[in-house]
């Protein structure tokens, strides 16, 4: 049995006509690292308030440790949060926000002293003890908002947005320590983010929603290689998938600018079960320019003017029209091109996502 | 950046403002200069610049401040009042504030409702209704006991009203934090509401002991009896007493205005905004 | 469940001042309303009759209570200009002095912390024929005057030192008001080759606007309801002089008992004084009320 389960969980305000989330279905096991992520809007802070329980379920189960909760009040669910904007206490020190749960828990004062002690030092805290969260920095207080969840040793860790308000350094060290605490501590975690990267880097399970639909569940690298549809494609992953509509067919595709490319007998066949036109996708960093490519791939050959690119020292970006539409292609450090260079590339075919031009669904090949 | 010519119109100004502050408080100054006289004293002054000015500093300097306060029932009278304001300082802010909450953060039925009625309320003068008051109180049997005097006093649409208004702003997500934590409604108002909003709990404290320092027409309506009057009923009872002397009248109104000078010097922040607030905010 | 539970926690909190509220603001209210039609003598309350209009046209023929009615009239025509008017002086020129800002911000706030009782004690004493006034008075060649003592000064006596002891007050109001006034507007002016009196009658004047009737009523409705200053200094005389309407009811509601009378008084104090509270909101409300309307279409 599943440490946590939603089962066609559904939500829907009152005086409106349109679900906020609906059917969420999602089996989570203990120590599991999930993370909800999706454009806002999409239901994912939505759904990860009702597990907490600061919104009533609509319809559905939830069940927490084999327990129903639909109906138990947020602090007996056996869950600690952080939240997006803190909510540290503001009148309190670091050392009182940490602590206060275990108080009211009516914890004695020793082993209170001796648990906030251990947050505070594992968290990096003990420079900072005495002081109110208005005289912290951000990231300081997001370390004192962990500290007040890890105490109480809860099972279930919920996360709202806990990066958003940092600046992008500090982002990518805290996320560093989240995953490390998280292993460390080994609770189950569910993780709100708008941020793929963070999904990406952190969750061991992604939930990518959009309009309080889930659309896919999956481990980061199966939603990398293999989304299920179009959204999925173009929410995961920096620089964006490239779409270009195309015409299948038989073995031959059509960009809308009229260039072609040729596909094997093998994958003509599975396309050919489909409307003729259709969506075509493919990543920046399988569009490729060296010779190698080049020869392999040499009947599908096409050539294009460089609009602009972007350095990024590791590796770069080109940008050009091709197929109708601004294409980004991403490339090493050591190809570098100019913007006006007239460049011969090649799509590398397996590479390549096919998605129906009406329903958006990928089509498996 | 000011030129000399405006710097001279400066200078100007300020001199002929301190001329007309000097004349404005003509009457506070005399009161306090003549606070330490004896009436042939004030008299005998009254016809020159003496009339502003202070006695020597003699053993007798005291002698109108040492009369009221022992031989009158002053010292009586402001204990009176300081309890009064601290009774219905105390009971207001758990009575409007938990009110003001309510309107603020819980969904209970007719919530807007409420507070429409409360923003209507805040027009109706406290005198058209101070009779029927009177007539309650009476009926009660509490007349010349704290309790009649304190009772109407606790509710308040203003303090509701107010409450209301910085409570709305409060953010949600401290309120779920301490639910994780373990904390219940009532600990969540006391504990975390309250002193997250020191600023505004502090202007109604000011605003309550003001009120109640000043008042006249309730706690004249309410004591007769001698040991239960505010100290501005009892100011009225030793200054009309025959016996009672001008300068130990002007000490008394002098020992009156002191605790309310010392609010204002601590409070004046919160008196200014308030003020200023009351001419720009409006709802 | 959750909502029912909330339901109950709102009833819990509001629940206290509701039963306040409705004690000693709801049933007053409705009790005044009732007994301004009938007899209601509570010394006698078992002879209670039903009156009609009677108490309501007695009270508008009522010599007292239109004299009271008249002075309160007279009294705003001189204290709505005196205090309304000078708070704005003295806000103009603390505004515009460069030192000792701090000390004249004090020494014309002082008069508002004392209390009127205060005020009106000191003043009864400065205002007395051998008092020091008259003294000041008798420097420059000016004789004696009876001021409160008097059916004709003493009015305006007691108006006069009304509008000493508030104008501190409204002053504070209209410094607050300056000061929010965007300093680029003078620049502006300023590059616009505008004088000193045009830039007060174009930008001060007009940003001050509403702050101004704020003000202006805000005296006005003090004035309607003043007691305390005829209750200490004259007793409402000399001849009913200083008479007003809250102490009409206050002196036929608990002094005489006749609560019917008094409730009507009452109804009829406060139509005004409420009429000129909506005036007042609707007047300082206008210019927040649109802002809030653009705000609102603009989120929409």
């Amino acid at each position: 049995m599943s440490f946590i389960e939603l089962k066609n969980v559904c939500k829907q305000y009152p005086n409106t006509d349109k679900k906020a989330v609906t059917d969420f279905n999602l089996k989570i096991d203990e120590k599991e690292f999930i993370a909800f992520v999706g454009p806002s809007g999409c239901g994912k802070s939505t759904t990860l308030r009702m597990i907490a329980g600061f919104e009533a379920i609509t319809s559905g189960e939830l069940y927490i440790d084999g327990k129903k909760m639909n109906e138990i009040a947020p602090r007996d669910r056996g869950i600690s949060m952080v939240f997006q904007n803190y909510a540290l206490y503001p009148h309190m020190t670091v050392e009182k926000n940490i602590g206060y749960g275990l108080k009211n828990m009516k914890v004695p004062a020793d082993e209170i002293k001796k648990k906030v002690d251990w947050a505070i030092d594992i968290l990096g805290l003990s420079e900072y003890r005495y002081r109110k969260p208005k005289n912290l920095s951000g990231g300081q207080r997001q370390r004192v908002a962990l500290g007040r969840a890890i105490v109480k040793n809860q099972k279930v860790f919920l996360m709202d947005e806990p990066l958003s308000n940092l600046d992008a350094k500090l982002r990518v060290s805290m996320r560093n320590e989240i995953s490390k605490l998280h292993r460390s501590l080994g609770s189950t975690t569910i993780y709100v983010t708008h941020d793929q990267v963070e999904a990406m880097t952190m969750a061991d399970r992604i939930v990518i929603m959009k309009d309080g639909i889930v659309q896919q569940i999956g481990k980061p690298m199966e939603l990398y290689e293999h989304p299920v549809n179009k959204f999925v494609a173009g929410f995961i992953g920096s620089p964006q998938m490239n779409f270009f509509e195309v015409t299948v067919d038989g073995k031959q595709i059509t960009f809308s600018d009229g260039n072609r490319i040729q596909i094997t007998a093998e994958m003509a066949e599975k396309l050919n079960d489909h409307s003729h036109k259709m969506i075509l996708g493919i990543r920046g960093e399988d569009i490729k320019f060296d010779s190698q490519n080049l020869d392999v791939f040499k009947e599908n050959r096409q050539q294009a003017i460089i609009d602009n690119t972007e350095i990024m020292g590791n590796e770069n970006n080109l940008y050009f029209e091709f197929g109708g539409t601004t294409t980004v292609a991403r490339v090493s450090k050591y190809e570098v091109c100019n913007i006006g260079d007239k460049v011969e590339f090649v799509f590398v075919p397996h590479k390549m996502h096919f998605f129906d031009s009406e329903t958006e669904q990928a089509i498996v090949l | 950046m000011l030129t000399k010519k405006q710097k001279r119109i400066n200078w100007i100004l300020v001199a002929v403002m301190i001329v007309l502050s000097l004349f404005f408080l003509f009457p506070v100054i005399w009161m306090l200069a003549n606070s330490f006289k004896t009436d042939a004293a004030i008299t005998n002054d009254m016809n020159s610049m003496a009339a502003f000015i202070p006695p020597a500093l003699n053993g007798s300097f005291f002698d109108n401040y040492i009369t009221i306060l022992t031989n009158t029932n002053f010292i009586r009278y402001m204990v009176n009042t300081l309890f009064y304001a601290a009774v219905l300082i105390v009971l207001g802010i758990i009575v409007n504030g938990l009110a003001g909450y309510a309107l603020a953060k819980i969904n209970f039925p007719f919530k807007e409702r409420w507070l429409m009625i409360i923003m209507l309320l805040m027009i109706v003068p406290m005198e058209t209704i101070i009779t029927i008051h009177f007539l309650f109180i009476a009926k009660l049997g509490l007349l010349n006991t704290i309790i009649g005097y304190v009772l109407p006093m606790i509710v308040n649409p203003f303090n509701i009203f107010l409450f209301r208004q910085v409570f709305v702003s409060l953010p949600d997500d401290v309120y779920e934090a301490a639910q994780l934590d373990y904390c219940n409604p009532i600990k969540y108002f006391f504990t975390m509401v309250l002193p997250m909003s020191k600023s505004v709990v502090a202007t109604v404290s000011v605003f309550t002991f003001l009120n109640v320092w000043n008042d006249y027409l309730w706690p004249s309506l309410v004591f007769t009896s001698s040991d239960l009057l505010t100290a501005q009923i009892g100011l009225n009872a030793i200054t009309s007493n025959e016996n009672t002397t001008m300068g130990q009248t002007l000490a008394v109104i002098t020992l009156v205005t002191i605790p309310v000078i010392i609010i204002y010097a601590l409070f004046s922040k919160q008196i200014v905004e308030g003020v200023v607030s009351t001419g720009s905010k409006e709802g | 469940m959750k909502k029912k539970s909330e339901s109950i926690l709102g009833m819990a909190f509001f629940g206290p001042a509701l039963i306040l509220l409705t004690l000693f603001l709801f049933l007053p209210m409705v009790l005044t309303l009732i007994f301004s039609f009938t007899d209601f003598f509570a010394l006698n309350p078992s002879l209670t009759h039903f009156v009609g209009l009677d108490n309501y046209s007695q009270v508008l023929k009522d010599e007292d209570f239109r004299q009271a009615f008249s002075n309160t009239v007279k009294f705003v025509l001189i204290i709505v200009p005196l205090q309304g008017l000078g708070a704005l002086g003295l806000a103009l020129l603390i505004n515009k002095v460069t030192y000792c800002k701090t000390y004249f911000k004090v020494a014309f706030f002082i008069p508002v912390v004392m209390s009127l009782a205060v005020v009106s004690t000191l003043w009864v004493q400065i205002y007395s024929p051998e008092g020091i006034l008259n003294s000041l008075l008798a420097n420059i060649g000016i004789e004696a005057q009876p001021f409160i003592n008097s059916a004709t000064q003493a009015l305006p006596s007691i108006a006069f030192m009304s509008a000493w002891q508030g104008v501190g007050y409204q002053m504070i109001i209209f410094l607050g008001g300056l000061q929010a006034i965007n300093p680029a507007l003078y620049e502006a002016a300023e590059m616009d080759h505008a004088s000193g009196w045009q830039k007060f009658k174009d930008i001060t004047l007009p940003e001050l606007k509403p702050l101004c009737i704020f003000v202006f009523i805000t005296i006005t409705i003090g004035a309607f309801r003043m007691l305390v200053q005829p209750m200490v200094m004259t007793g409402g005389g000399p001849s009913h002089s200083t008479y007003t309407m809250v102490y009409d009811i206050y002196e036929t509601g608990t002094v005489n008992w006749e609560i019917g009378l008094a409730s009507t008084m009452a109804i009829v104090f406060a139509f005004f004084v409420m009429i000129l509270t909506v005036i007042q909101t609707i007047l300082t409300r206008d210019k927040e009320g649109k802002k809030h309307v653009n705000k609102k279409a603009k989120t929409n």
